[in-house]
């Protein structure tokens, strides 16, 4: 497994079409993170051939083939946490709609909780991905994660005291 | 020994205690103090005092006055003493003189009132009412009539005995009360043939305030004239029937009793054991002399006399303290009010009955009333002396100041009107349901609790992968 | 040497500010020639001196700053006494007694039974408790370190002790704008001494204010650090700073509308980077959240439109993230197909539930006061509640000058300065100024709220002036070693140095011009020394709960009928004695009285307002079964006739017909207060409804017994009132103070006899009642 991570890591977005390891390491990915990769590859074999044309087939593939060949595993198992959080923000604005915004407040923090760990983790994503090092001169990886662990123990704790 | 003397005490106490609720100190106002004894009968009701008092025969009151005697223009005649009343009540007999003198002018005692001071006012058609005593009716609302001269008189119900020409002695029924609502203080218990009789007397007319009200009322038949300026026609009539009050009762707001009696010669000794004549021919008794005991124990707080014990609210919810009286509640508490009253009644204290057709009601209310609730007679909290009347509810979704209050004004008796504050205070944070014991937060609680386990482990998996981070950091450098 | 020069004339400074405490302005100017020559001394130490010099004179510089901010407002306290001012101040005074006697959790379920008599007030959930919570920490923690000291003491110092932090805030704020700490210390300087902070902020002034500004300064501070280093920790700083704002004050809405600005400024101009995502997305979702845990604010920011912005702008970033992130993967012709559908569906979708919220009421339009910020004559003609505040009324352009002197001019030149930079937190500085400008223009009170940015702007111009001109070394062009060195030192510290003139450098040649020009900065900035020290000593340092008046032997005199009359209040009326007298003293009376009162200062109840203004413009019958219903003991009323005192209830007496007026238009009508001919008069001529009104007859009851007849006069309007003065049946006069200031009157029982009271006091004044049989028309019979 790290071997292959490794090599994960050391690819970058300029270097997209080089990369051909991402297929075999989804194999050793979390397990949400398997669905999510999976699915653009079925994708790109359908409509390769058409990517001269700017139909939507090939900025989806291409959309895909950026992600599946340059992302890190850390940047994957981000990814995976954001969808997870894009669902269940979805299912709970969903029940809000459909059920009634009865307890208020519940419904604003159930549904904050997860809007706000999804902008942080995409703070997260931003600051550990290499391509905005540049952006970030003070900002190391650890330092990134600390900060997120911080904000996310404020935005639970603010969470959890307003559900009361 | 202690017990016995606390006895003797007692049996003091109850021999020497004025049967009066204010007090026992009465004044007397006659032009010639001589003029007493043609009143000995009714001042001597007025003082007697028991034989016994440990008597079980309670039937003749023991009333106990002590009585002082003055005329108008006696230099030591003063209600006030200090600026504290010297006298609990003042009876006042006609006077001839045109006013009363500077001691009881109408500002003074219109004070008198104030004080919580009881009068009985007595007229004549003899004399011209003084003007002090005009200007106190006026205002009261009573009106005499003009040129504080009159006499009422009725061709149908006369003396035939006494009064055969002039007509001017009218024989009454005993007067019961005017409307069913209003208890009988004054005619009840009268046999058929007792006559109230009204020699040579005044009537007034009343205002329309609710602080006044008729106790007797001339027959139908009956107007009032002057018979000085009047005698041959009657061209402007002061008022006729029904409208005027040949007795009347005042009452203050503050409960100061007046009783005003159209004709003072009604309570001399003379009528009050005299045999009448209807004019059917009829003889009767006359009910004089109970009708001035009934009207001056009316006057001076002997009867009619209501008393709030005490009051008593609480929280009327389980596991809530049981604290009597608290200053503040919550909305929506279930809360429990009770009141305690008594009726004096000549000689000691009942528990007050709420008339059948009537209710002692509670408001609870802040600008306006939320709440208007009927009382019910609480028999575990009712005595002898006192009965308990209580109501149960819920306290309305409004915080504010509010008031429990009782306002309950009926003639004859003494005004209840009590007030008690509390604030209702809105919900503490704490008092809200939990947002776990509501089911329709439970989608959200779980939306929190799995992005916070969400969180754990997407922490646990990237540290999990940070050494290789670190390695590789560490090989790049 | 120079070292022992700067610490020698930083302790005579330090004198020279313990100085300024007693009244004397010139020791103030001392300090900031003191501080201007070791700026100047730090200049120079740039060139040759270590870094750890130069720290230990910024932090003693400050510390000084700080001593001289809190020295200048203390003089109130040496003039009168330790004693809380005006009127809010009362009330949270009051509330942090309560807090300090009860604890943090009665607090906050106080339910106030003592204002807006008979409602109560929910006071735990309607108030920003931040300022009182600081006060109680700050009580505790002194008791707990064996300090015994009066809560009352720290109410009053509080003020003073926080714009000690507000200057260093400002320093910090100003550092993150230019490099040169010098800038810096004059931004704090600058914060310390304006007018414009002192106004809300002198010792006593216990206002949420007090506290708020230094907040408001230390977030935008945590802003610009957490958006120049992408930084989620110092966003989430900048979030709980934001939320202990909001916590403490409602100008937080500054705040929340003028990041979301910045933000979309920046956007705008194409200045989209990540950091801005990270920084922006941090501090709105922590800081919501934070927002939301006030009871008072509770739902607010995601129901009222004053935050919509600011979840616009984060709904904004979220796409914009999201395309420059679709943009880095795929070729550019197809992200241009993307993004315009893209953009049309979102702006589309975005608009349609925008409109439909509004209309379905999820969203609550624009509050009123808030709308009185676009259109000033709104609130005169809707909300009279809000117009009749002094401090919301438009600001008079002479206050501008008033309350920040040589700043204000200084203020474009700072902008300028910064449009040449314009880095993310200079276009920060700009939106600022505008913004700000805009909002105290608009209403008085944002005069503070405009401050900080012109204590930063100016800092940075005018350290920006004296670093051009105060290098000691005039540059030779023909050396060209000397030159870099020089280069060197400006690089180092690049004084906001206009980026056209530091390439080729250009310098100052001529000694005279450099002596000239710092001269002229020197003595405006001392004229703004003494400016600021006047002003303080002068405009803002009375009490107004005690007033000062100078006798013709120039002694002084204190008028103090306030205290005076409350201090009967508390020991002559029963404990539950419910005092009606209008909204203005309603704090007072609660804190310095201890009595129950209709309505205070907390404007929150219209209609009880309006009930209280219309008991008193009133006839007296139509006034006392208000008063009853309302269970009035004792009507107060404030009367400067006497002593010419114009903050009389006369005078505000038209705010109060307006805004009963709003509620009962057909009981009460502006008009028929004023003369046939438009006047408002009180004299002989005043309108018949002006002279049978409760305020009339209140404020000029037994007046006229002090004057020979005929010549009562009234020094407040100079009106001679009318010989026969009015007559008042349903109050008796109770107390009236010794200048006539206070007039409190009991509402009479109601007749115990049951006569109008009109008739009892006829009779009581001996008048004898009409023979009303005579002139009876229709005989009015009793039925019963």
């Amino acid at each position: 497994m790290a071997p292959k991570n490794r090599n994960n890591r050391d690819v970058t977005p300029s270097a997209a079409s080089t990369a051909q390891t991402s297929a075999t390491s989804s194999g050793s990915a979390p397990q949400a993170a398997v669905s999510t990769s999976a699915k653009p590859a079925v994708n790109k074999s359908v409509s390769s051939s058409s990517s001269s044309k700017q139909d939507w087939n090939s900025v989806v593939v291409n959309l895909a083939n950026s992600y599946r060949d340059s992302a890190p595993q850390r940047t994957k198992l981000i990814d995976a946490f954001m969808t997870f959080l894009v669902v269940a923000g979805a299912l709970q604005f969903l029940y809000c709609v459909v059920a009634g915004n009865y307890p208020f407040n519940a419904f604003l923090s159930g549904f904050s909780a997860t809007v706000g760990q999804f902008v942080l983790t995409a703070s997260l994503r931003i600051q550990t991905t290499e391509a905005n090092k540049s952006d970030f001169p003070s900002v190391s990886p650890e330092r990134a994660f600390a900060d997120f662990v911080f904000c996310s123990l404020v935005l639970h704790f603010f969470c959890v005291n307003f559900i009361n | 020994m202690r017990s016995l003397l606390s006895f003797f005490a007692l049996v003091w106490a109850v021999a020497v205690s004025a049967i009066s609720t204010t007090g026992d100190r009465l004044l007397v106002v006659l032009d010639d103090v001589a003029d007493q004894s043609s009143y000995s009968k009714f001042l001597g009701d007025l003082t007697s005092l028991s034989p016994c008092p440990l008597s079980v025969l309670r039937y003749w009151p023991r009333r106990g006055f002590k009585l002082s005697f003055e005329t108008p223009k006696s230099e030591s005649l003063s209600l006030f003493h200090l600026g504290e009343r010297a006298y609990d009540h003042v009876i006042l007999f006609p006077s001839k003189s045109k006013g009363l003198g500077p001691n009881l002018t109408a500002n003074l005692l219109l004070q008198f009132i104030n004080a919580n001071g009881n009068i009985l006012l007595t007229l004549s058609s003899g004399s011209s009412t003084p003007s002090s005593i005009v200007s106190l009716l006026a205002e009261l609302d009573i009106q005499l009539p003009a040129d504080r001269t009159g006499l009422v008189v009725d061709h149908f119900n006369y003396d035939a005995a006494s009064a055969a020409d002039q007509h001017d002695v009218l024989l009454l029924p005993a007067p019961h009360s005017i409307r069913p609502d209003i208890k009988d203080f004054f005619g009840a218990g009268a046999s058929s043939n007792e006559v109230l009789v009204f020699p040579r007397g005044v009537g007034a007319t009343l205002g329309s305030g609710e602080l006044l009200t008729p106790i007797v009322r001339a027959p139908r038949t009956a107007y009032s004239y002057n018979p000085k300026e009047q005698g041959e026609v009657v061209d402007d009539l002061f008022a006729a029937g029904e409208q005027l009050a040949l007795a009347a009762a005042f009452q203050a707001r503050n409960s100061a009793r007046l009783a005003l009696v159209g004709s003072a010669e009604l309570l001399e000794d003379a009528w009050f054991d005299a045999e009448v004549k209807t004019t059917s021919g009829q003889a009767a008794k006359t009910f004089n002399r109970e009708f001035a005991k009934r009207l001056s124990g009316w006057a001076f707080q002997e009867i009619g006399v209501l008393r709030v014990n005490w009051i008593e609210h609480h929280l009327n919810e389980v596991g809530a303290s049981n604290e009597s009286n608290p200053g503040i509640y919550r909305i929506k508490n279930d809360v429990t009010y009770t009141i305690s009253l008594s009726e004096w009644s000549w000689s000691s204290w009942s528990t007050f009955k709420v008339p059948a057709n009537d209710a002692l009601q509670l408001e609870f209310s802040m600008l306006s009333p939320f709440h208007r609730l009927d009382l019910a007679l609480d028999p575990s909290h009712s005595t002898a002396e006192a009965a308990a009347y209580t109501a149960s509810f819920k306290l309305p979704d409004q915080h504010g100041i509010f008031n429990f209050k009782i306002n309950y004004k009926r003639p004859f008796f003494t005004n209840v009107e009590e007030k008690n504050t509390v604030s209702v205070r809105h919900m503490a944070h704490d008092e809200w349901p939990r947002s776990y014991v509501i089911s329709g937060a439970w989608p959200w609680i779980t939306g929190i609790g799995a992005t916070v386990a969400a969180w754990l482990a997407f922490c646990a998996l990237w540290i999990y992968s940070a050494p290789i981070d670190q390695k590789k950091g560490a090989k790049k450098l | 040497m120079r070292k022992l020069q700067a610490v020698l004339s930083k302790s005579a400074s330090d004198e020279l500010v313990v100085a300024s405490i007693f009244d004397r302005p010139e020791a103030t100017r001392y300090t900031i020639t003191a501080t201007m020559s070791v700026d100047s001394l730090q200049t120079l130490a740039n060139v040759g001196k270590g870094e750890s010099t130069r720290t230990t004179l910024r932090v003693v510089i400050l510390f000084l700053i700080a001593g001289a901010a809190i020295a200048s407002r203390l003089f109130s306290v040496i003039r009168f006494e330790s004693i809380i001012h005006e009127f809010d101040p009362w009330f949270n005074f009051r509330a942090t007694k309560y807090l300090v006697a009860n604890g943090f959790y009665n607090f906050w379920d106080w339910f106030d039974d003592r204002t807006w008599h008979p409602l109560g007030r929910v006071t735990g959930g309607t108030l920003y408790p931040g300022l009182m919570v600081t006060s109680g920490i700050i009580y505790h923690a002194l008791r707990t370190l064996t300090i015994p000291v009066d809560i009352r003491n720290i109410c009053v110092l509080l003020a003073p002790a926080f714009s000690g932090l507000t200057a260093f805030a400002a320093y910090l704020l100003t550092n993150e704008m230019t490099p040169s700490s010098s800038a810096g210390l004059l931004a704090a300087v600058f914060m310390g001494i304006a007018p414009g902070y002192i106004s809300r902020s002198v010792a006593g002034s216990y206002d949420n204010e007090a506290i708020a500004i230094f907040l408001l300064v230390f977030t935008f501070y945590l802003w610009i650090k957490a958006l120049k280093q992408g930084s989620m920790l110092w966003g989430a700083l900048c979030a709980l700073f934001y939320g202990y704002m909001v916590a403490s004050w409602g100008g937080y809405a500054f705040i929340t509308c003028l990041l979301p600005l910045h933000a979309f400024v920046l956007i705008c101009m194409g200045r989209y980077s990540t950091r801005l995502y990270v920084a922006y997305t941090t501090w709105y979702a922590l800081g919501t959240l934070a927002s939301m845990q006030i009871p008072f604010v509770g739902f607010l920011p995601v129901k009222t439109s004053e935050h919509m912005p600011a979840l616009g702008i984060f709904g904004f970033l979220q796409l914009l993230a999201f395309l420059n992130y679709v943009r880095s993967a795929i070729p550019k012709g197809q992200y241009q197909t993307f993004l315009w559908l893209f953009a049309g569906g979102t702006f589309g979708i975005g608009l349609a539930a925008l409109v439909v919220a509004t209309s379905a009421g999820i969203i609550a339009p624009w509050g009123g006061r808030f709308y009185s910020l676009w259109d000033t004559s709104y609130a005169k003609i809707h909300i009279p509640i809000i117009a009749s505040v002094s401090e919301h009324q438009p600001t008079a352009w002479p206050a501008f000058f008033f309350d920040l002197n040589m700043l204000i001019w200084l203020l474009p030149a700072g902008v300028y300065l910064c449009f040449q930079q314009l880095a993310d937190e200079h276009v920060f500085i700009v939106v600022y100024a505008l913004f700000g400008s805009y909002f105290a223009g608009v209403m008085v009170r944002l005069m503070l709220t405009l401050t900080p940015v012109v204590c930063v702007a100016a800092a940075i111009a005018v350290s920006n002036v004296l670093d051009t001109y105060l290098s000691a070394k005039s540059p030779k062009p023909e050396d060209r070693l000397s030159d870099e060195a020089t280069d060197a030192a400006v690089k180092k510290a690049p004084k906001g140095g206009l980026k056209s003139t530091s390439k080729p450098f250009v310098g100052v040649y001529s000694i005279f011009s450099k002596g000239a020009v710092v001269g002229a900065m020197t003595i405006y900035l001392l004229l703004f020394v003494l400016h600021c020290t006047w002003v303080t000593s002068n405009a803002y340092s009375s009490p107004s709960v005690v007033l000062a008046s100078r006798l013709a032997d120039g002694s002084q005199h204190i008028i103090d009928d306030y205290r005076e009359a409350y201090q009967w209040l508390r020991q002559n009326t029963r404990d539950d004695a419910k005092i009606m007298s209008w909204w203005d003293y309603g704090y007072q009376i609660g804190g310095m009285a201890d009595r129950p009162t209709l309505v205070d200062n907390n404007t929150w109840n219209n209609t009880h307002i309006a009930t209280v203004g219309k008991a008193m413009s009133s006839r007296e019958e139509v006034s006392y079964p208000i008063m009853r219903q309302h269970e009035v003991d004792y009507v107060l009323v404030v009367f400067g006739g006497l002593l010419g005192y114009s903050g009389d209830d006369i005078n505000k007496f038209l705010w109060m017909v307006r805004i009963a007026e709003g509620i009962w238009p057909e009981e009460v009508s502006e008009r028929a207060f004023f003369t046939p001919r438009g006047e408002y008069r009180v004299d002989d001529e005043a309108s018949d409804t002006m002279k049978n009104s409760l305020m009339y007859k209140m404020s000029y009851y037994n007046y006229n017994t002090l004057f020979p007849p005929g010549q009562a006069q009234d020094r407040v309007r100079g009106a001679r009132l009318p010989e026969v003065g009015p007559t008042l049946d349903v109050l008796d006069e109770a107390f009236t103070s010794e200048n006539w200031i206070i007039r409190i009157y009991k509402v009479k029982d109601l007749d115990n006899v049951g006569r109008d009271h009109a008739s009892a006091s006829a009779f009581d004044r001996g008048i004898k009642k009409k023979k009303a049989t005579k002139k009876r028309g229709p005989r009015v019979l009793r039925v019963d």
